[in-house]
């Protein structure tokens, strides 16, 4: 009964068309740290970005990045200048009609980053007093710190054109190994951005990126 | 982006530099607080800090600009001299706290013309030396009229 069936199901031609999309490279930039380093406090920084699709729903990913932050507070004011890597792996989660490419992705992220924090200047803080305080700008840098960290990320990314892609993504980031400077704090890390202090941070992105297909599957 | 905002998601609460407290006790019965009366107390060059008030104990603000500050004490119209000196250790304390002076090896020094304070020690001695101030939890200092 069972070989019958198989038999007759070998024997009609599919009437369906197996759409397949490309597997490749896809390397892009982060347009938001541009964006950002004109609308707001935001010094300047450069992300590239790239991922190498694996399987039908899996992504090999990372991101590589360089950034210079000030962080203004009250008392405080400081520069974080440095590198970031983040390499993990993206989910994608959205069921695409025919040869769309599109993704509702979840990505999972190991970050390292190394860099440099200077104060430039602090103040003393001494309350109400009628004293005068002490401004202090001889800058003071320490160099050789390092974050590591894990990182969440929720993303939605649209094939705009012909293996031209835009993504949106935010991220939740959590510390696991942070180095202070001597008698200070390290406020913000390339890659992770303001260090909240629960160790928790946040980010989004704002991406272009090109497919170089290698295959379709 | 979420982490630009201009609102700030902590507060100062730490304890940042610690203030001077004295407690005035009498002289002549030197476990025993005194108030003093017609109190009046300025930093050289400020305004007062008190003025005229009848008070046992005080707190007084030491100069993180300088390793140095003199307080004029006068009660009832008689001036004494307090020359406090001392070396000062910065500290980081948090991000929305910045940085607090920590005054180390306080010396102080009451002028000689004892107008109305008398002593500084229960052995009414006219200097001494505070090893640290860095919390304003206790007195750091004792003035004996």
């Amino acid at each position: 009964m069972s070989a019958n069936a198989q038999q007759v199901n070998d024997s009609i031609p599919k009437d369906s068309i197996v759409y397949k999309t490309n597997y490749g490279l896809r390397l892009g930039i982060d347009l938001s740290k541009p964006i950002r380093s004109i609308l707001q406090d935001y010094n300047s920084g450069i992300e590239i970005v790239g991922d190498y699709r694996i399987s039908k729903k899996w992504y090999i990913a990372a991101e590589l990045g360089n950034e210079e932050f000030t962080t203004n507070e009250d008392f405080t004011n400081s520069t974080s200048k440095g590198s970031y890597i983040k390499a993990g792996l993206n989910y994608n989660s959205y069921n695409n009609w025919l040869d769309m490419n599109n993704e509702i992705f979840i990505g999972f992220r190991y970050g390292f980053a190394t860099f440099e924090q200077t104060l430039n200047s602090y103040q003393i803080n001494i309350g109400n007093s009628i004293l005068p305080s002490v401004f202090n700008n001889t800058p003071f840098t320490q160099k050789g710190l390092t974050a590591h960290w894990s990182e969440l990320q929720l993303g939605f990314r649209a094939e705009v054109y012909n293996n031209i892609f835009i993504t949106f993504s935010g991220s939740y980031k959590v510390m696991v190994n942070i180095t202070d400077p001597t008698n200070f704090k390290t406020h913000y890390a390339p890659g992770f951005n303001r260090i909240y202090e629960s160790n928790t941070g946040f980010g989004f992105n704002y991406t272009i990126s090109y497919l170089i297909p290698f295959v379709k599957k | 982006m979420l982490n630009s905002s201009c609102e700030k998601d902590d507060f100062c609460i730490e304890p940042i530099t610690s203030k001077m407290i004295i407690r005035f006790y009498n002289a002549t019965n030197i476990t025993q607080t005194k108030t003093v009366s017609d109190l009046s107390v300025n930093p050289e060059g400020y305004d007062e800090i008190y003025s005229n008030v009848s008070i046992d104990s005080i707190v007084i603000p030491l100069d993180v600009s300088n390793n140095q500050i003199i307080y004029n004490f006068s009660s009832e119209g008689n001036q004494d001299i307090l020359s406090i000196n001392y070396e000062i250790e910065e500290v980081f304390v948090s991000r929305s706290c910045g940085f607090k002076a920590i005054f180390n090896n306080v010396t102080v020094t009451s002028d000689v013309s004892n107008d109305w304070i008398i002593g500084l020690t229960e052995t009414l001695e006219n200097t001494i030396t505070i090893p640290t101030i860095d919390n304003e939890s206790s007195a750091h200092l004792q003035i004996f009229h």
